[in-house]
């Protein structure tokens, strides 16, 4: 399996993804890497990690970069000797299985519609990051692809959440929710109330688990394994999750350097934090899925490390071996409400 | 022309011919929004040997018959 990598993409590119790619090519088996990019700053790089020569990692040299100031809708047709526009062409093409970036998410999500393409039927392909629940995740469809949604694009949500969480997590019939401002049938906007209607459609017909409506305080009590949002409410609630983890942190660390007594107890639980803190670490769940195009494209956090951008390429293979874009086109018919899910 | 662009759009868009005519409006009238009309834009580039169309030309293309015209132009047939 060969895993297409943005060499140029994220805040400490080249040199994290590049270190990432090393400990891929280490420690997972059958996985090689291509890093596209500028050829002699990956090189330099790979010397740096001793692995200048490393069978199993290639170099394929695209000059220019797609940057955060770049207009996202057209950077991919502009740039097209960037990086990521060259990485996203080989995957189209075949000379690869999947696409990791760290780059920018707009440019991404649109390079992937325009240059690999959406499964025909899938009206938008969206983001889902797998958040902890203490059991097996939870899946936040969409998580900021698409800040204006319609009802029929959170239904197709909804179906593709379903199918990564059964393919990727190994839920049977995975449980799926509506983000809203309350749980009553009755709560919420237009969209909202539109989308549960045809939620509750879908579930009545037997094609998804719908439970309802579901609060952002919900997001942990693990009553569900798919979270539906438009991108706009879901990207809102990822970074609120995210900041909020950070400021635990910050807040126990602060009790347990109050004095001695409290150190020693921290002594006592380091492991266990330890592991806790790993749940909530970006670099350990690896990178988002953006889901609803016809072959797997990875996004990494923007300010991944070594072992994130690692992370993403596990998640990209993961993706790879379980063909969640192969389900979801299987499905298309299948994800069809009297032309409504369309 | 027209019907092959009109035809192209319908399996993209999941439309009916009937629901097109030259005096549609991408955005207004069919609820597509400029991702989907660059989608379709590339497909024509495609399909009809065009060079790629450049971004001031896109920003123009407000109608179907803003989009036949200028494939009418340019194409390679």
């Amino acid at each position: 399996m060969t895993i297409i990598l943005d060499a140029m993409g994220g805040d400490n590119a080249p040199r994290s993804v590049v270190a990432g790619a090393v400990s891929a090519v280490r420690e997972l088996p059958d996985v090689d890497v291509v890093l596209v990019g500028r050829e002699s700053d990956i090189a330099a790089c790979l010397t740096d990690c001793g692995a200048e020569n490393e069978p199993r990692i290639r170099i394929r040299h695209a000059p220019d970069v797609i940057t955060m100031e770049d207009d996202p809708a057209t950077a991919c047709r502009v740039k097209k000797d960037a990086s990521m526009t060259v990485a996203l062409t080989m995957l189209k093409n075949g000379e690869g299985d999947a696409v990791v970036s760290a780059g920018s998410t707009g440019a991404l999500l649109t390079g992937a519609t325009l240059i690999v393409k959406r499964i025909r039927g899938i009206r938008r392909a969206a983001m889902g990051p797998v958040l902890p629940n203490g059991g097996k995740g939870v899946l936040l469809m969409d998580s900021g692809a698409n800040v204006e949604c319609t009802p029929e694009y959170l239904l197709q949500f909804a179906f593709m959440g379903s199918f990564y969480a059964e393919h990727m997590l190994g839920i049977e019939r995975p449980r799926v929710a509506l983000l809203n401002v309350g749980a009553e049938d009755t709560k919420g906007g237009e969209l909202q109330k539109a989308a549960f209607a045809l939620l509750r459609e879908a579930s009545d017909a037997g094609r998804i688990c719908f439970i309802g409506n579901a609060e952002g305080s919900d997001l942990f009590t693990g009553k569900m394994d798919v979270l539906v949002a438009d991108g706009f409410a879901g990207n809102v609630m990822l970074k609120t999750v995210e900041g909020a983890a950070k400021f635990m942190f910050s807040l126990l660390k602060g009790v347990f350097y109050a004095s001695t007594k409290n150190k020693l107890a921290a002594l006592v639980i380091k492991n266990d934090l330890a592991g806790m803190k790993a749940m909530l670490d970006p670099s350990e769940i690896g990178g988002t899925p953006m889901l609803g195009i016809t072959k797997p494209v990875v996004k990494a956090h923007g300010s991944s490390d070594d072992r994130a951008i690692y992370g993403a390429i596990r998640q990209a293979v993961a993706c790879v071996h379980a063909d969640v874009a192969g389900a979801i086109e299987r499905n298309i018919e299948y994800m069809k409400l009297n032309g409504k899910g369309e | 022309m027209y019907d092959k662009i009109v035809g192209m759009m319908c399996e993209q868009f999941d439309l009916t011919p009937d629901a097109i005519s030259e005096d549609t409006a991408f955005i207004d009238d069919l609820g597509i929004d400029s991702l989907d009309v660059v989608e379709l834009v590339m497909e024509l580039e495609d399909a009809f040997g065009m060079d790629q169309i450049p971004e001031e030309e896109l920003k123009k293309l407000r109608t179907v018959g803003d989009l036949v015209e200028y494939v009418s132009a340019h194409a390679d047939v």
